[in-house]
């Protein structure tokens, strides 16, 4: 009989082709003009689930773009239930940001790795998921229920999926959620998230005259919006790298010895960040090392700015006012809601009566998680990786949000285990995002793997903490 | 016999139509992919100069855009010459900066005429030229005249200098007329006797090789939009100031006169928030507006990008930010050496966790016309026959790069007669021109051309 394992080694190929033509559908969340692509792409999925053998729902929440539901429940009641999140929405990309190719025509070079956009965050990290699943119930047998929720709207704020896990957590219920939207630093030392930072983003837009100014006519007297807008984002920080809003870090969690252990454990010195970032040196709070700087501090970002003319030559105006996006990475115990106030009532009192300012929140935060390392699930996940991988993994903290860890958390009281199946140098968000096609194959083992080990724990009434 | 001003009131109709024709074309001189569009403009005004009874009409190549020149010298070698110069490209424009209508279709709208140019510089030319038809149509004209009409002037005229250097002697000429400044209403004319010059320079600051992850590293790299905005905010002191050392040594004061005179065209409360709004007054302490704008330098942010500014959110940390800077000098500093301090400032105060560029892209010189020059005197009693009340003697706050080089190179005074409105938004959405007031411009400069020929 064949095995799960063999039947995804000799269906690589077609997994490969069906992740790329999921690639092709650039489904940008963020861009409302993308909204029949993400649509398009939330039918491919549940098609591809139909074909698989789960039964399907398409979730509609009015005016939020749908999420993919997918179930097969017949390993039986008294059977492990493995819920995996995902999401299948991706960021904007266009060529004039850098990329070599079309980031919505995926390609496979002779490096290994598959490039588009979306190929690692997130359609090709679930994808492994899915494809396991196909393997099992094509091959021996699927020893679990499992249970897809994919979402269409993590890029851009996550807030139906938030909605839907608060209201409808009993058809969530699982023993265990994954999810494999993460990344590591190389293929030989996988890694596994066990925190988050948190997030909330806000536009601020400083207004000055009523329509750009020729700046030889006015220049001189009238404050100029853009050096008004440099000036107040200026004092958001200190000069030792710290965020100035007040209050910022009352509720942030200091680092126990243990904890910095466990975090110095991850290898990532200068020369792996010099050459994953290419800046001059390193920034930020001295008395935290980087890794600490990204998964245990909290962060005030300036994600765009834009003012007047920057376009080819020059235009020599006063322009009427400038726009910055500012991001706050949170860690536990800080709140979105909570900071959102805090940033607001800081940034209003820095600005000048010479100007006007708004400042709105763009869309709704999301709460840091931190998972507890010693449970069993975690244990089997590590023999999933022995087995599947072929090297055991770390634990570290993670620098990014993924806003439905702390609803799955908090609300489905689930332990969630973040399998990141992606490599730091992916580009993820960036140009010339890339999946390495290796690690494709090796997450689809893995999940395999790990699906296999977790039907033989006890019941969970035992092995309840 | 038709007089000049017969000749303009049976074909203002005509000059109306003529200069819509002409604003329609986007000479865009900033954006490479207008370039024939640029051309087209300097064709329609070589086929209009023919038409009116010039001579000598050349589309003449540069470096760069090409310049417009024409003349007529029949007036006798005991007359003067005047040369006039202006310009025939403009700022760029969309209509998404907030304009009304297309800013190439121009549209007429209650005596007011809308479109990109119709002030900066296309209406204003297009008075030199109708005055000259009317001369030169009803057999009248007193002088000597020859056209200097270019397309590079609103990415600072880098060709022009050379040009007039290599045709000193088809240029000559005994005073220089230029009118690309505005006047205080249409019932207060004014003259400006100075303009400030101009530096402009791109500020780049890069961090990391390309956009990153906000998540994955925010918080252990300088953001390169974080440490640009704090280069700019170090650039001007809390009292408004420019901060960069020495920017302000060559800077002339002001005698008590002069802030006198001045004090006669300041900007009053009705006017500013005609164009402010509510805002409050923002700069150095103890100078008018007028002294402001006209006899104190500036440092301005005229732009400003990074990362991902658009519709919704990108959690990027971005790779490079970019901001255009201008300075406004007053007579007397050198953009040279403004430049160097500007740059050396900035390299000082870059932190070292970034990449620090400073490009520099022109300069401009500042200009100053003797106020008793006869040429000036006579542009006084132009405006006093055409506009219900004497000029007011002003100092403009915008820069015309060509004028400094050509004081210089040709050696001749130049006289500013504008006639640009208050609310005319040149380089603004929505730019505009009276007709009323380009009527009354033609009528100023035939007399103007008739008083100076006396001298």
């Amino acid at each position: 009989m064949t095995t799960s394992l063999d039947f995804a080694k000799s269906n690589s190929q077609r997994f490969e082709d069906e992740l790329i033509a999921f690639l092709k559908i650039p489904s940008i969340s963020t861009d409302s003009a993308f909204n029949p692509q993400v649509r398009e792409a939330a039918n491919w999925l549940l098609a591809e689930f139909e074909r698989i053998g789960l039964s399907t729902e398409l979730i509609e929440m009015e005016g939020h773009h749908p999420i993919v539901y997918a179930e097969w429940l017949g390993a039986g009641e008294d059977s492990k239930t493995v819920l995996f999140y995902g999401h299948y929405d991706v960021q904007p990309a266009v060529m004039e940001d850098g990329w070599e190719t079309n980031p919505f025509e995926p390609i496979r070079k002779d490096d290994g790795f598959l490039y588009a956009r979306g190929a690692t965050d997130d359609k090709g990290q679930f994808f492994t998921h899915v494809k396991a699943v196909e393997s099992l119930l094509q091959a021996d047998n699927l020893p679990v229920n499992v249970k897809f929720i994919i979402e269409g709207e993590e890029e851009s704020g996550g807030e139906a999926i938030s909605k839907y896990v608060k209201e409808h957590g009993e058809k969530l219920s699982a023993d265990v959620c994954i999810i494999s939207d993460t990344s590591m630093q190389d293929i030989d030392n996988p890694v596994i998230i066990n925190a988050l930072r948190g997030g909330i983003t806000f536009e601020m837009t400083v207004i000055g005259p009523k329509q750009d100014l020729h700046s030889g006519m006015f220049g001189g007297t009238v404050h100029n919006p853009a050096q008004a807008l440099a000036e107040i984002i200026t004092k958001l920080h200190n000069d030792d790298g710290s965020v100035a809003v007040a209050g910022f870090y009352d509720d942030v969690l200091e680092l126990t010895e243990e904890e910095r252990t466990e975090i110095a454990q991850v290898q990532w010195d200068n020369v792996d960040w010099s050459e994953a970032t290419g800046a001059p040196v390193p920034w930020g709070e001295e008395q935290y090392t980087l890794l600490e700087r990204i998964g245990a501090r909290p962060t005030l970002e300036i994600t765009g700015i834009a003012s007047g003319y920057y376009g080819e030559g020059s235009k020599s105006i006063v322009p009427h006012k400038a726009v910055a996006k500012i991001s706050c990475r949170l860690v536990a115990n800080q709140t979105p809601d909570d900071i959102e106030k805090k940033v607001i009532k800081f940034i209003e009192k820095l600005s000048p009566p010479t100007i006007k300012v708004e400042v709105k929140k763009l869309r709704a935060g999301a709460l840091p998680a931190l998972i507890a390392t010693n449970i069993p699930e975690m244990r089997v996940a590590i023999t999933a990786y022995e087995n599947g991988w072929g090297a055991t993994p770390i634990f570290k903290r993670e620098g990014g949000s993924i806003p439905i860890v702390s609803d799955l958390q908090s609300v489905l009281g689930l332990p969630v285990i973040m399998m990141g199946f992606g490599l730091n140098s992916d580009n993820l968000h960036g140009p010339n995002e890339r999946f390495s096609l290796q690690m494709f194959h090796k997450g689809i083992a893995t999940s395999i793997h790990f699906m296999q080990e977790i039907a033989t724990l006890p019941s969970i009434e035992a092995t309840e903490q | 016999m038709t007089t000049p001003q017969n000749y303009l009131d049976d074909n203002m109709p005509k000059f109306i139509t003529q200069l819509k024709e002409w604003v329609a074309i986007p000479s865009i001189s900033t954006d490479p992919e207008r370039k024939t569009q640029v051309r087209q403009a300097a064709e329609w005004l070589a086929a209009d100069m023919i038409s009116m009874g010039l001579e000598n009409v050349e589309i003449m190549p540069t470096d760069g855009h090409p310049v417009v020149y024409a003349d007529w010298l029949h007036a006798g070698d005991d007359k003067p010459t005047i040369l006039v110069y202006g310009h025939y490209d403009v700022q760029p424009a969309v209509i998404e900066d907030g304009w009304d209508n297309d800013p190439f279709s121009p549209i007429e709208r209650d005596g007011v005429l809308y479109g990109r140019g119709a002030t900066d510089d296309k209406g204003q030319v297009m008075i030199q030229m109708k005055a000259a038809e009317a001369l030169l149509k009803t057999g009248s004209c007193p002088l000597n005249l020859k056209y200097l009409i270019e397309g590079e002037e609103e990415i600072g005229s880098p060709n022009l200098a050379k040009f007039v250097e290599q045709h000193q002697d088809k240029l000559s000429a005994d005073i220089c007329l230029i009118s690309d400044t505005g006047v205080v209403s249409k019932e207060q004319p004014s003259l400006t006797y100075s303009l400030r010059g101009l530096m402009t320079m791109t500020l780049v600051v890069s961090g990391p090789k390309r956009d990153l992850h906000s998540g994955g590293f925010g918080g252990m790299i300088h953001n390169p939009a974080q440490a640009i905005t704090e280069i700019i905010a170090q650039l001007h002191h809390p009292d408004g100031r420019v901060s960069v050392p020495h920017f302000y040594d060559d800077v002339l004061d002001l005698s008590t006169e002069e802030r006198e005179t001045l004090a006669l065209s300041n900007m009053t409360d009705e006017a500013w928030q005609g164009v402010m709004g509510n805002l409050p007054d923002w700069g150095e302490d103890g100078f008018s507006r007028i002294e402001k704008i006209g006899a104190r330098p500036t440092l301005e942010i005229n732009g400003i990008a990074s990362g991902y500014a658009g519709e919704g959110f990108k959690t990027v940390l971005p790779a490079k930010a970019t901001a255009k800077i201008s300075a406004r000098l007053v007579a007397n500093q050198d953009p040279n050496k403004i430049f160097a301090q500007v740059r050396d400032y900035i390299m000082e105060i870059a932190p070292d966790t970034v990449h620090v560029e400073v490009l520099e892209e022109h300069h401009g010189f500042p200009a100053l016309t003797p106020l008793d020059h006869p040429a000036v005197q006579a542009a006084v009693r132009a405006y006093e026959a055409n506009f219900p009340n004497s000029p007011l003697l002003m100092r403009g706050g915008g820069s015309i790069p060509v004028v400094p080089e050509i004081q210089r190179i040709l050696d001749l005074p130049v006289v500013l007669l504008g006639f640009g409105l208050p609310d005319s938004q040149a380089h603004g959405p929505n730019e505009s021109f009276h007709l009323d007031q380009y009527e009354s411009g033609i009528r100023t400069v035939i007399t103007y051309l008739q008083e100076v020929s006396t001298i």
